[in-house]
């Protein structure tokens, strides 16, 4: 992986699989468009909707394209609203759009800091003593046999639900997986030949360690952070329907699906689109994680 | 190592797990008096707000002005005893029995996800993998990305909507949104297994078995279609690196039929993988469960674990997360155990 021409086969070999697999492609135009959005959702929105309320516009649909049955109803005076509003008046489109960079900043959080914690500790585990090795792998042990969304719920009652308190939560819940990952990608790296190679050449530990090892094996833990930022959207949004929600208000996808219960059968569309949302931002990066994941995986290459 | 000895080491790793798992939810539940503190299912819901006094009672009553760790010993004693603790919350009964009651209804929501996602999930796989890069490959791998990208709270309340509300309206055939039985069956008939499907069956009572398989539906759905991803993935990754093998292109070079070279040949090697996630999707349904219980309103130990987090009743969560980890523990060891006897390369170590 040391030579100089890979970088122009490897972009070559990219753009293969992004014509062969059109999934991949759609993958990464809606991530796009995805962080666009929420990287302009403030002057798109004005981020002040979040409090405002608008009681002559509650729970209506905006246009007539779509018949909810009779329980929904549509707006007074043909106002037109694109996803129609909430129970405090407000146009639910506007609502995700101002969700979206705290779902998405939230995630990148809890990945990013997940996965250095996890390198790090699953490095030591694979160069250090079987005694420090067997006691990191017997932590991991335990936090990966209790179902990571109870436990997250336990210590958000205990702690209280608060913004910090929930990306602390599901930190301390994802470093096992990198953890265990990176170990057993150190430790079947760590056996190669070139390894050998370089110790014989003199090469001192730490040197093979941090320019060699780690960096051919820490594709793998990419792909598994790119496919993360998804799953964590998913728990954080679980969290918040469940009731972990720390102000009634907070625009975020899960909170907007949980407040939109009480009226499921009269305005359907505060559930349905909200969700919908969560549901392609989650797969936008899981197609992106999947297609990395063949690019990288030698044994799918012809 | 003989199988024995291996077994014997894993069973007593796995004790240690679970005892790390109890103290880990003890301590959280115990010893963080916030918000919800431990005494507050004592406190009657009459009584919004409480004296310090009474507060006091009751803490002494129930032992919670003791050090945490003889505490822990006094919960050991309790789950020694076998009731595990009492759940106010639940009737003023012991934990054991709570959990005991309900405990049937997510074993039957889980075992039925787990029989159509194995139905699904392996036919998805092998035919993602024999026309891998054409369009049931693409659409297989849309379905199952799909699948795990989906917030099970929104599908279930999504399938609700559809199947139950809109079906309505349109006068269809509905399904029943809530609950694991008509609340007409609820006491009326005879428990046995407490799966009310089985027992409907047991006793011959077709009505109950109808109203009790419908209400099955929609939950099983919600659940399978949120495990599926992961078993096709692996069994289409699996079976690919399986056909590229030289025992496969030998036994196309025999001349043997493309369905006897997959289903006789590479499919028996190809499972050996989607065994050993096994134990990451029963680790997956019973996270599941506890959202998907609350969706449907199922009376199982999921949607009580939720309830019993909001009154922070330790004895439950700890429980319900004792017999988790039991489960995602044995699971894996036996996963391990048929690995090791499906491939005999592989051995116990």
């Amino acid at each position: 992986m040391k030579s100089k021409s890979l970088p122009r086969v490897r972009i070559a070999y990219t753009l293969k699989i992004l014509t062969k697999n059109p999934l991949v492609l759609i993958g990464v135009i809606i991530a796009t468009i995805i962080v666009i959005l929420s990287l302009f959702s403030h002057v798109l929105v004005n981020p002040n909707l979040a409090n405002s309320v608008t009681f002559s516009n509650q729970l209506c649909w905006g246009n007539h394209l779509i018949n909810w049955g009779p329980s929904s109803t549509y707006c007074r005076n043909n106002h037109f609203y694109f996803l129609g509003t909430d129970y405090f008046g407000r146009d639910l489109l506007s609502m995700i759009i101002l969700a979206l960079p705290l779902d998405l900043a939230i995630a990148g959080i809890i990945v990013t800091s997940a996965f250095f914690i996890g390198l790090s500790l699953g490095s030591i585990a694979a160069y250090s003593g079987s005694f420090v090795d067997n006691i990191i792998l017997r932590i991991t042990d335990l936090f990966l046999s209790i179902p990571a969304l109870l436990l997250a719920l336990v210590i958000a009652v205990v702690f209280g639900p608060s913004l910090i308190n929930l990306t602390l939560i599901i930190m301390v819940l994802w470093w096992p997986i990198y953890t265990r990952l990176s170990r057993g990608q150190i430790l079947a790296e760590k056996e190669k030949n070139y390894v050998e190679a370089l110790k014989s050449m003199g090469a001192g530990d730490l040197r093979i360690i941090f320019r060699h090892i780690v960096p051919n094996s820490i594709f793998p833990l990419l792909v598994q952070a790119t496919i993360d930022i998804g799953s964590v959207i998913l728990i954080v949004s679980s969290l918040m329907f469940l009731g972990f929600s720390p102000a009634q208000n907070l625009p975020e996808l899960g909170n907007l699906v949980s407040e939109g219960i009480q009226n499921i059968y009269s305005a359907p569309w505060l559930i349905i689109f909200p969700g919908a949302t969560i549901f392609t931002v989650a797969l936008a990066f899981n197609l992106m994680g999947d297609g990395l994941r063949d690019l990288l995986d030698p044994r799918l290459r012809r | 190592m003989g199988l024995l000895r291996f077994l014997a080491k894993r069973l007593l790793l796995m004790v240690g797990v679970l005892f790390g798992v109890s103290v880990i939810i003890f301590v959280l539940s115990r010893g963080f008096p916030g918000k919800y503190p431990p005494w507050v299912q004592y406190l009657s819901s009459l009584s919004s707000n409480p004296s310090p006094v009474v507060i006091e009672q009751i803490k002494a009553a129930h032992g919670f002005n003791l050090p945490l760790y003889e505490q822990y010993f006094f919960w050991l004693r309790d789950v020694f005893s076998g009731n595990w603790g009492i759940s106010v919350w639940a009737g003023n009964l012991p934990t054991y029995t709570v959990f005991a009651k309900r405990f049937p209804l997510t074993v039957e929501l889980a075992v039925s996800a787990l029989i159509v996602t194995l139905a699904i999930g392996i036919p998805l796989g092998i035919l993602s993998a024999t026309r891998s890069g054409k369009l049931p490959d693409h659409f297989a791998r849309l379905v199952s990305i799909s699948g795990y990208s989906l917030p099970v709270f929104w599908l279930g309340y999504l399938l609700q909507l559809l199947f139950a509300y809109y079906f309505k309206i349109w006068n269809l055939p509905y399904l029943p949104s809530s609950g694991a039985a008509d609340t007409a069956f609820i006491g009326t008939v005879p428990v046995i297994t407490g799966i009310p499907v089985l027992d409907s069956l047991l006793e011959g009572n077709i009505p109950y078995f109808q109203s009790a398989f419908a209400h099955l539906i929609l939950p099983t759905l919600t659940l399978s279609l949120s495990l599926l991803g992961y078993l096709t993935r692996t069994v289409r990754s699996s079976m690919l690196e399986v056909l590229r093998q030289d025992y496969i292109i030998q036994a196309r070079s025999k001349g043997l039929s493309e369905r006897v070279v997959i289903y006789r040949h590479a499919l028996r090697n190809a499972l050996i993988p989607a065994i050993t996630i096994m134990g990451l999707i029963f680790a997956f349904t019973l996270g599941g469960v506890v959202v998907i219980e609350y969706v449907f309103s199922w009376p199982g130990v999921g949607w009580a674990s939720l309830q019993a987090i909001f009154v922070n009743d330790s004895s439950f969560l700890m429980l319900f997360t004792i017999v988790s980890a039991a489960i995602i523990g044995l699971s894996n060891l036996a996963v391990d155990v048929i690995y090791g006897i499906l491939d005999p390369r592989i051995r116990l170590k």
